[in-house]
C-alpha cells in the first residue's frame, strides 16, 4: 500500500484514494460537537436553488422552520440515524495553524491524512408541503380596509406607530411560512390589495358599496358589462370620492381582464358569478334565509343581463331542510381554514354526515402535496354505502 | 423570520467525505480527552474497484463507495454578532450558509473482522479505538 501523494489531504484524499493505497484517518484538530454543521438532504432537482441562493428558511421561533424556494414550501424533518457518520471536511476548510500537541506514534501530522471534524447524528431531509396560508388571512383580517379609511384620512403614522395589524411584504414573508409565489396566490384567493405599502383586505361592505357606485355608472353611461374601459371606470369612481386604488381593485375582485393576444388590455369584463355570489352574501349576511323569500330578494338585487342561477352559490351556502321550509344560510369555503385536519373538523362539526355532491365544493381547493383528492377522504373521512348503488356518505373518522 | 440560505460557491461547492458505519467507535479511556488529531484508522482502497477497508485497532471493516441519491449539503449555521449594522431582516441574527457537498458515502456495513495475525504495518498497534461490543449490534 503506497501513502497519499504528499499534499493531496482531508476530503479530496478519501473521494479520490487509488486503488493500492491507503490514508489515515484522523480527528481534526477542531473535531467536537459541531451543533453549528447541519447536513440537508436536497433533490437533485432543489440543488441549483440552494446553490444560487434562491431559498430561505422561514419561521417564527414556535414554528417549524420550512424552507421555500421561489414557488414551493418544504418542511424541513430531522431524521436521526444509529450509524456513525464521520465528516471530513475538504482541506483548507477549517484549517489550523497548530500542530499536532503530542508527536507520538498515535498523532499524525495533519497534513497527510483525512480528518474527521464531526460525528454526524442525523441530517434534515425535505418533504413538500402546502403552504401555511391560514395565518395569512389570520394577519391580514386583524385590520380590514373600511370605508372611513379614505372619509377620514386615518393617519396612517398613527396606524404604523400602534402597529395595529398592517404588513407589508416584507413582513408577510417573514411571518407566513409560504414560497413568494404561494404567498403572491394566497393574497390574491383572499382579495387583498397593497394600499399605501400594506397589503389590505377591503371591508366586504365597502367592496359592495363601490360595486354598486359600478354598476349605476355602466347604467347611467350606457357601458356594456362585458367591455369596460378601466380608465373610465376608476375615473368615474374616482370622481364619486373612491380611491383610485380601491376602484382598480373592484374591476379586479368582481371582474376578468380581458385578453387579445399579446397586447394587455384596458377592457374588462364583469364577472356574473362573482357579482352574483355577492349580491346573495349580502342578502345571508343577517342570517339564514327562507329559500323561497331568498331567491326572490336574490334575482331583484342581481344587475340586470345578468342571470342569479343558484348552481354558482356551490361553495357558498348550506341549504336545510326544518319541517316543511328550506332555509338557506352563508358557509362559505373561503372562510374555511386550508388545514385539511381543521378544515374536515369544521365541516363534520357542521353537518356530521355529508354527501359527496355537497362536501366536493367545500373541500375541492384543498391541496396537500403527495395526498390525492382520494387520499385525503380516506385519510379525514369515513365513507359509508349502505347498498352498492346509493350514493356514498362521508361522516367524521 | 426569515432565513436566506447564503452560498458563495455557486456550482462549484467543495465535496466532503463521509465514513460510515454501524455502531461507534469508541476511545480507549487514556485518550478520551485528547482526541484532537488522535488516529481512528487507516483507510485502505485494495485493488479490486470501489471497495474500501478501514482498519480500526485490530479490527477490519468492508465497505464500499456508494453515491448518495439526494446530495447532502452541509449548512454551517451562525450567529451574528450584536453590533453588525446590517439591517437586514432576520432579527435573530442567523445565518445558514452552504460550506459543502456531500455526494459519495462509503458505507462499511459488515460486521468487523478481528484481525488475529499481524495488522497492517500502517496501523499503530497502540492506537487502537476498538469498537464497544455493545454497540456491534446493529
Amino acid at each position: 500500500m503506497d501513502p497519499p501523494s504528499p499534499g493531496c489531504t482531508g476530503a479530496e484524499a478519501v473521494l479520490s484514494l487509488q486503488p493500492n493505497s491507503s490514508i489515515p484517518i484522523t480527528y481534526h484538530p477542531l473535531f467536537g460537537p459541531h451543533d453549528d454543521l447541519i447536513l440537508l438532504e436536497v433533490d437533485q432537482k432543489l440543488l441549483p436553488d440552494v446553490l444560487h441562493q434562491r431559498v430561505t428558511v422561514r419561521g417564527q421561533p414556535d414554528e417549524d422552520a420550512v424552507l421555500c424556494t421561489e414557488s414551493k414550501t418544504y418542511a424541513m424533518k430531522s431524521v436521526g440515524t444509529s450509524n456513525s457518520v464521520f465528516l471530513i471536511p475538504p482541506s483548507g476548510q477549517y484549517n489550523t495553524f497548530e500542530s499536532p500537541k503530542c508527536s507520538s506514534e498515535n498523532y499524525h501530522d495533519p497534513l497527510s491524512v483525512a480528518s474527521v471534524i464531526k460525528i454526524a447524528t442525523g441530517n434534515m431531509e425535505l418533504v413538500e408541503v402546502a403552504p401555511r396560508l391560514d395565518k395569512l388571512r389570520l394577519l391580514l383580517s386583524q385590520n380590514p380596509y373600511r370605508s372611513d379609511e379614505d372619509i377620514e384620512m386615518v393617519d396612517l403614522e398613527e396606524m404604523e406607530r400602534t402597529n395595529a395589524g398592517l404588513y407589508r411584504w416584507n413582513d408577510l414573508i417573514e411571518k407566513v411560512q409560504a414560497s413568494d409565489y404561494e404567498l403572491r396566490i394566497g393574497l390574491r384567493a383572499l382579495s387583498a390589495v397593497e394600499i399605501n405599502g400594506y397589503w389590505r383586505i377591503v371591508d366586504e361592505k365597502y367592496m359592495g358599496t363601490i360595486l354598486r357606485m359600478l354598476l349605476h355608472n355602466s347604467v347611467l353611461n350606457d357601458w356594456s358589462m362585458s367591455l369596460l374601459n378601466q380608465d373610465d371606470v376608476v375615473n368615474m369612481l374616482e370622481s364619486d370620492g373612491f380611491p383610485r386604488k380601491l376602484a382598480d381593485h373592484c374591476l379586479h375582485i368582481f371582474g376578468n381582464k380581458m385578453t387579445e393576444g399579446a397586447i394587455t388590455s384596458r377592457m374588462w369584463k364583469l364577472d356574473e358569478r362573482k357579482v352574483c355570489v355577492h349580491f346573495a352574501r349580502e342578502i345571508l349576511r343577517d342570517g339564514k334565509r327562507k329559500m323561497k323569500k331568498f331567491m326572490e330578494e336574490w334575482v331583484r338585487k342581481v344587475p340586470e343581463g345578468m342571470a342569479a342561477s343558484f348552481d354558482i352559490l356551490e361553495g357558498e351556502v348550506l341549504i336545510e331542510k326544518l319541517g316543511a321550509e328550506t332555509w338557506i344560510r352563508a358557509f362559505s369555503v373561503s372562510s374555511l381554514p386550508y388545514n385539511p385536519a381543521e378544515r374536515f373538523s369544521i365541516l363534520f362539526k357542521e353537518r356530521a354526515k355529508w354527501e359527496w355532491k355537497d362536501l366536493q365544493p367545500f373541500i375541492r381547493d384543498l391541496n396537500v402535496p403527495g395526498l390525492s383528492a382520494e387520499g385525503l377522504l380516506l385519510k379525514y373521512t369515513r365513507r359509508t354505502q349502505p347498498t352498492a348503488d346509493a350514493e356514498p356518505v362521508f361522516s367524521a373518522r | 423570520m426569515q432565513i436566506r440560505v447564503k452560498c458563495s460557491c455557486g456550482e462549484d461547492c467543495r465535496e466532503w467525505a463521509v465514513l460510515e458505519l454501524q455502531g461507534v467507535v469508541e476511545v480507549q479511556p487514556q485518550f478520551q480527552d485528547r482526541l484532537h488529531n488522535l488516529h481512528i484508522g487507516l483507510l485502505c482502497r485494495p485493488s479490486s474497484p470501489e471497495t474500501y477497508t478501514f482498519t480500526i485497532g485490530y479490527h477490519e471493516l468492508t465497505g464500499t463507495k456508494l453515491p448518495l441519491k439526494k446530495p447532502l449539503l452541509v449548512l454551517k449555521k451562525t450567529k451574528r454578532s450584536e453590533d453588525g449594522s446590517d439591517d437586514d431582516a432576520c432579527a435573530a441574527g442567523v445565518e445558514l450558509e452552504v460550506i459543502g457537498i456531500i455526494r459519495h458515502r462509503i458505507l462499511f456495513k459488515t460486521r468487523p473482522m478481528a484481525l488475529i495475525s499481524k495488522p497492517q504495518p500502517a496501523v499503530k498497534k497502540s492506537a487502537q479505538a476498538p469498537f464497544a461490543p455493545a454497540a456491534l449490534e446493529n
